[in-house]
């Protein structure tokens, strides 16, 4: 019941509604259809790394489970739902730094590799990884940004509902995100266009 | 990218690359049974338990923050007091060569010189955040 990439179709009304007639359950199945995959997708791009994001997705939708009786509709429930989620992974970003701090292994390492049921078409063109690593040496914000803007289907409203901020905060990260990876890629001699057409032809 | 400023070929071909590398990520199939798993483990533990998880992880965030906090103003700080030092040492170097053409209005052309560059300064931080803002 959600559309493609778009914004869920779950109403607030429906899910308040369900919840006053003591239907938690069934307002939390109704959460669950509009939500589980932009709280996943939301997961994975400030995470960067799918197991990660799948453990931080699934405590976000326990919390939220557990909140949901006290959900009173007063915020949106996207805005509502998706503060859970972000709060979620800072912890779990927070949690990363201090084992980076004691030389842990590095987290990033398979990123956001498809996983074994999802088949890219180009998958086998190392230029796709290629980006994806450039992708990764941006700054973390700027990173989170760029993954969400292109999860979300280019939707800059969407994501700044999801990651809780203002639209231009969204266009100046995308902005800087754009900038720091031409200067990468000029800089590692990958600035030809028809590099990076022949990958989508 | 499409909508906000692409200007360039490679712009435009990076933008349609990145759109193929960064695919939206599908959540596993089993994604729902560990959910539901999850929240029947979950029944069972006591309030107690999750309060006291909780209260850790929110002091936990808050040094976070606290630490972020105190790295900020210590930059800032750094910075402020390094441009200062570079200033004065900028105006001790280039007293005597102005002394030498300026005569006694040479502390003043140091003085307007600093606050000119300051306004320019400023001007173009403002620019670059306006700028930005509206891409």
């Amino acid at each position: 019941m959600n559309t493609a990439l778009g914004r869920p179709e779950t109403s607030d009304a429906e899910v308040l509604g369900l919840l006053r007639r003591g239907a938690r359950e069934q307002a939390f199945a109704r959460v669950l259809e509009g939500y589980e995959q932009k709280v996943f997708r939301l997961c994975c791009a400030l995470l960067g790394e799918r197991t990660q994001a799948e453990d931080a997705a699934q405590e976000s939708l326990l919390r939220v489970w557990h909140a949901l009786e006290r959900y009173d509709g007063r915020a949106g429930l996207s805005s509502w739902i998706y503060a859970i989620t972000r709060n979620r992974c800072l912890s779990a970003l927070a949690h990363r730094r201090t084992f980076d701090s004691l030389d842990a292994p590095e987290w990033g390492e398979h990123s956001l590799e498809p996983a074994a049921d999802e088949v890219l078409p180009n998958a086998s063109d190392g230029r796709v990884q290629q980006l994806r690593d450039l992708v990764e040496l941006l700054p973390e914000r700027q990173r989170q940004v760029l993954r969400l803007y292109y999860f979300e289907d280019r939707s800059v409203s969407e994501v700044a509902l999801m990651l809780g901020c203002p639209e231009g905060t969204v266009k100046t990260g995308l902005f800087r995100a754009r900038a720091a990876l031409a200067a990468l890629l000029e800089r590692r001699g990958l600035a030809d266009p028809s590099y990076w057409q022949e990958m989508t032809s | 990218m499409s909508e906000h400023g692409i200007d360039s070929q490679l712009d435009r071909a990076l933008d349609a690359a990145l759109e193929q590398a960064l695919r939206p990520p599908g959540l596993p199939q089993r994604f729902r049974a560990e959910l539901g798993a999850a929240r029947r483990r979950l029944e069972h533990l006591d309030v107690a338990q999750v309060r006291a998880r909780l209260q850790i992880e929110h002091r936990e965030q808050l040094t976070t923050l606290q630490a972020d906090f105190v790295r900020i103003r210590r930059t800032t700080l750094g910075t402020l007091l390094g441009a200062a030092f570079a200033a004065g040492a900028g105006a001790v170097i280039a007293m005597p060569w102005l002394r030498s053409h300026f005569g006694p209005l040479a502390p003043m052309l140091i003085a307007w010189g600093g606050v000119a560059l300051g306004v320019l300064l400023g001007m173009a931080a403002l620019r670059g955040r306006l700028g930005m803002q509206t891409r």
